[in-house]
Parts: structure tokens; C-alpha cells; sequence
């Protein structure tokens, strides 16, 4: 649904976003991570035809950000949330939807179902004639959001959706992502919530101006350090030490204190053997756990290597 | 283009502009001062003179007329300066609520947001200132035609309908433009309103040219409507070439 390749943009000397080539599928909850400054707002800017590019392709769709006439296509299927909300604060939470559903064509009686429905959804169609300028952060971001799907579009490009919100209004517009999730749409996620996109993504992008690794938010964190598996014992013996370092699926061994440390490539399929054999060699087990690294140790470690670049 | 699409964008300014008092304000005020209170003045400064005073049948009707000439140049002066105030909002408005962004996200054209923003600052410019000429030729009309010296209806006449029904509109069109294209580089409405305020300047002694002219020959008067017509179209595509979405949304501040 998104493709974009050597997507570059540089501002006089300064290189917003560098080679950038990436995939989206359609109905994927795809994020993009990256510290303040790293292309994110950029790259979308790009991809919404807000502004041009320097060098490479990018599609959504079948369309080209290239062409003006296909500019006015993409904008037409893709929803918007800016990082400001931008609402008119004079005006009624329902004047500024319909105000969009306007220009983004939407026929007046499928309008006004939209309206109340997203307004119902997101719990502010009794407040839908007062003023924008007189809701809370939370309420206005969720209208944004509102605004940003008037018009039913395919693509939604989030651009940092939840920053500035209260726990309690986070998580709101959390759960409405989880929503548009099972409505298959394809979502594109600006952040630097690793939480929320561990949470809401299917796959993870970190950027930092350059492309630095793609991948699901479970294979980012297992590319950190190989997964290890650490077993809980009232008494690590030699004989147990000595019938687990038997087994081939155990590629390294160590304990500490009451504990034995496992490299072991697949856990879900080896863990089982390597209880049966420690309770065979009289071991007594406590608990077994799962040492991984987070998303966070990963993201940390990705930025601070392409800083060191 | 799509000239509806154009009218949405209209329709939307005018809600805002309509809860905005500060706008407001400055749309009643200044027809109210130079359209109705100066005229006020001078037919009463006159009434003074005609009571006081025996004034020749010329005398009197070269004062007439100097009343007619005021007020009808006060109504091709308020269509050049109201923009000033008006159109400066109509983008640097959008950037101080930040809705900008959204706005040039939608499947909407540079010429057709342009065209928007530009009726909604000329609708109300120019409503205000027929509202304040028809209040402004009632007062004077009343006033000559009870006044016995006198004893007849001043407006309309062709030089009243020329200025008025012409170059009023393209001289407003032209002050829209060149706020527009103001409103469009700058990013907080006083540095607009100033900008769009000396833009103004130079624009109302075209003005006062083109209301002399009419007073001159009518062939002049159409001469300099049609340059200013011109003028309009000009402008009107230079706003569309100078208005760079990417610029605006990069340099924000």
C-alpha cells in the first residue's frame, strides 16, 4: 500500500531523510520510530504530498507523490493527523468535521452518518455543537482524529498521536488505533512511544534520518541479544549442570547464584527437554523464565550506534 | 478549478471571521467613521454656512459637490484598506491555530484555496461598504433634498456609480490580492497587518488616481478599471505562484 525507494529530502545542505526504502502492506499497523529531528514528520509531509522530495519514488496506492494529479488522489485516500491538531477553535467540534468532509468530498448524508458516528465512538457527539476552543487536549485530539477519517480513507498516517495527552486520554486514542487495527486499515504511526508501538504496530521502523532496521516488534527485540532462558533452582548441583551441558540444543552455560543461564536458538521447542532432564538429575525447579531484551534496549542501542556513525 | 470547493473554504473564513470581534470591530468601525459620521460633519458645517452665510447658487453646489466627492472616495478607500485587516488572517490565522497543516492535506488545490480565502475577505470588505455607501447617499440625499437651496437627490450619479459599482470592487480585489500574498509569507498577524498596511499605501493613491480620473472623463474612468481589472488578474496569479504549501509548512515558527 506504501512503497517508497531511496526516498531522499535534504533542506539546502541538511539531510531530512536519507535513501529511505520501506514497504507497507495493506492493513498493516506500521511504525516509525525515531528520536526528535530523525525525518518522521518529514517523510510523512512527503508521502501526503505536503511537500516534494529531492530524490527517489514513493507510491500510495497506484499513485505517484510525483504527479499533481495524482497528489490530489492520495490526499483524497489518505487521512491525516498532524502532530498539532489544528482545529478551528471557534468553531463547533461538528462545523470543523463537516467542514473537512467537504473538501474531502464526502457526500452530505454520508457525511453527517460519519460525523455522528465518529463522534459517538469517540464519546463527544453530546458536546458536537461547542466550540473546539473549549475541550480539553485530550477531546481535541480525539476530533482530530475524528477529522482525520471523515472521509473513510484507506491509509492513515498518524503523526505522533498521543504526545502531550494525559494517561487517561492516551490511552482513549490508544484503544481507538487498536479499533481502526481490526478495520484493516493501513495505518502508518509516527512516534517515539515505544510502549504504544510495541503495543499497536505489526512492524516497527527506526529511523534516524537513515533507515536503521525494519522488522515485528518481537524480532527487534530478539535481535538484540540472542533469547535466553534462566531456570530458577533451590540448588544448581553438578550432576544438573552436567546433564543440561549434554543436551545439543544448549549452545551456553553459566550459573549464578541458585540459577542456570541457557543460549538455547528455540525455546518454545527445547525449554520442555531442558526441564525434563534437570528434574531427572534431581533437580529441584522454582521457576523458569525468559531473559529478552525490550524494544527500548534495542531502539537505544540502534540510535546510538547511527549517532556514533 | 472547482469553484465550489473554493466557496467551502469561503464559507468556513466567514464562520471564523464572524466570531472573531477584533475583525468584527474593525468591519463596522471604519464605514461607520468615513462613511456616515465625516459626511454628518461636513453637511452640517455647511447647513452652518448656508445659515450664516449667503452663498452663491455656485458656491453652494461646488461645496455639494465636494461632499459627494468625499463620500464616494471614502467608499473606494474603505474596499483598499479593509483587507489589510481581514486578509491578513486568512493564512496567518491558519498557522496561529496550526490548521494549516490539515487544510493543505486535503484533496484541494493551491488556486482553489487562494480563491476561497480571497472571497472571504472580499465578500464582507464589500458588503460593509455598500451597506455604509447606501447609508451614506440616504443621509446625504435626505439632506439635499429637504435642504430648500437645493431641493434634489446628489446620489447616484455616474461618477457615484462608477466608483462605486467599478473601481470600489477591483480596488478591493487588488488590496485582497497583495494581502494575501502578505498573509501567505509572514507568520504572525501584526507583521501581516503592517506589511499589508504599507502594501495599502501605494494601493490608495491608485485608488484616488482611478476616482479622479472618473471625475475627469469616462473614458479615462473605464481606461483605468480595465488597468486595474488587469492589475487584479495580475495579482491574483502571482499570489497563486508565490504561494509555496512546502514553504509555508517548513518555516514555520
Amino acid at each position: 500500500m506504501i512503497d517508497t525507494k531511496n526516498l531522499t529530502r535534504k533542506f539546502g545542505n541538511l539531510t531530512a531523510v536519507d535513501n529511505v526504502t520501506l514497504h507497507v502492506e495493506k492493513g498493516e499497523v506500521f511504525g516509525f520510530l525515531g528520536p526528535n529531528g530523525a525525518g518522521k514528520t518529514t517523510t510523512v509531509r512527503m508521502l501526503c504530498c505536503l511537500i516534494g522530495k529531492t530524490s527517489g519514488e514513493a507510491k500510495i496506492g497506484d499513485y505517484t507523490i510525483d504527479n499533481e494529479n495524482d497528489c490530489l488522489k492520495i490526499r483524497k485516500m489518505v487521512g491525516f493527523l498532524p502532530e498539532n491538531v489544528g482545529l478551528y477553535d471557534s468553531l463547533s467540534a461538528y462545523r470543523n468535521l463537516d467542514f473537512y468532509g467537504q473538501l474531502y468530498e464526502v457526500p452530505e448524508n454520508k457525511r453527517r452518518e460519519n460525523i455522528e458516528r465518529l463522534l459517538t465512538l469517540l464519546g463527544i457527539w453530546e458536546r458536537r455543537e461547542d466550540a473546539v476552543g473549549t475541550f480539553s487536549k485530550g477531546t481535541k485530539q480525539k476530533i482530530a482524529i475524528a477529522r482525520a477519517l471523515i472521509h473513510d480513507p484507506q491509509v492513515l498516517f498518524l503523526d505522533e498521536p498521543t504526545a502531550n495527552l494525559d494517561p487517561e486520554a492516551a490511552k482513549t486514542v490508544r484503544d481507538f488505533i487498536l479499533e481502526l487495527k481490526k478495520e484493516k486499515r493501513t495505518i502508518f504511526l509516527n512516534t517515539h512511544n515505544l510502549d504504544e508501538a510495541e503495543r499497536l504496530c505489526d512492524r516497527i521502523a527506526i529511523l534516524k534520518t537513515k533507515l536503521i532496521a525494519v522488522d515485528s516488534p518481537k524480532n527487534l527485540e530478539r535481535s538484540l541479544y540472542n533469547r535466553k532462558t534462566i531456570v530458577h533452582l533451590d540448588n544448581v548441583s553438578s550432576l544438573v549442570v552436567a546433564a543440561v551441558q549434554k543436551l545439543n540444543a544448549v549452545k551456553n552455560l553459566r550459573t549464578s547464584d541458585n540459577k542456570l543461564i541457557l543460549n538455547i536458538d528455540d525455546p518454545e521447542k527445547d525449554n520442555p527437554e531442558v526441564v525434563r532432564v534437570i528434574v531427572q538429575a534431581g533437580g529441584n525447579i522454582q521457576y523458569v523464565t525468559e531473559l529478552r531484551s525490550t524494544l527500548e534496549d534495542v531502539y537505544l542501542k540502534l540510535i546510538r550506534e547511527a549517532s556514533a556513525q | 478549478m472547482r469553484l465550489w470547493k473554493s466557496w467551502i473554504v469561503t464559507k468556513k473564513d466567514l464562520s471564523v471571521f464572524r466570531k472573531n470581534k477584533y475583525v468584527l470591530y474593525s468591519l463596522i468601525a471604519m464605514p461607520i467613521i468615513l462613511g456616515v459620521v465625516l459626511p454628518v460633519i461636513f453637511i452640517f458645517a455647511l447647513n452652518a454656512q448656508i445659515s450664516s452665510v449667503q452663498l452663491t447658487h455656485d458656491q453652494l453646489f461646488a461645496a455639494v459637490n465636494q461632499i459627494v466627492g468625499l463620500a464616494t472616495m471614502y467608499f473606494v478607500l474603505i474596499p483598499a484598506i479593509l483587507p489589510s485587516i481581514i486578509a491578513s488572517y486568512s493564512f496567518v490565522g491558519e498557522k496561529i491555530e496550526k490548521s494549516l497543516e490539515p487544510l493543505l492535506a486535503t484533496p484541494t488545490t493551491d488556486g482553489e484555496l487562494l480563491l476561497g480565502k480571497s472571497l472571504a475577505a472580499f465578500i464582507p470588505c464589500m458588503a460593509v461598504t455598500y451597506i455604509g455607501a447606501a447609508i451614506s447617499a440616504i443621509i446625504i440625499d435626505f439632506w439635499s433634498y429637504t435642504t430648500p437651496q437645493i431641493g434634489t437627490f446628489l446620489i447616484p450619479n455616474p461618477y457615484w456609480l462608477l466608483v462605486i459599482g467599478v473601481i470600489a470592487p477591483l480596488a478591493c480585489i487588488m488590496s485582497v490580492e497583495a494581502n494575501i500574498i502578505v498573509s501567505s509569507k509572514v507568520n504572525d498577524i501584526r507583521a501581516a497587518q503592517q506589511l499589508g498596511g504599507l502594501i495599502v499605501l501605494p494601493l490608495v493613491f491608485v485608488v484616488i488616481f482611478a476616482s479622479t480620473s472618473a471625475q475627469i472623463s469616462t473614458l479615462l474612468a473605464i481606461g483605468v478599471s480595465a488597468a486595474l481589472a488587469v492589475a487584479d488578474i495580475a495579482l491574483f496569479y502571482l499570489s497563486k505562484a508565490t504561494f509555496q504549501r512546502e514553504e509555508i509548512l517548513t518555516k514555520w515558527k
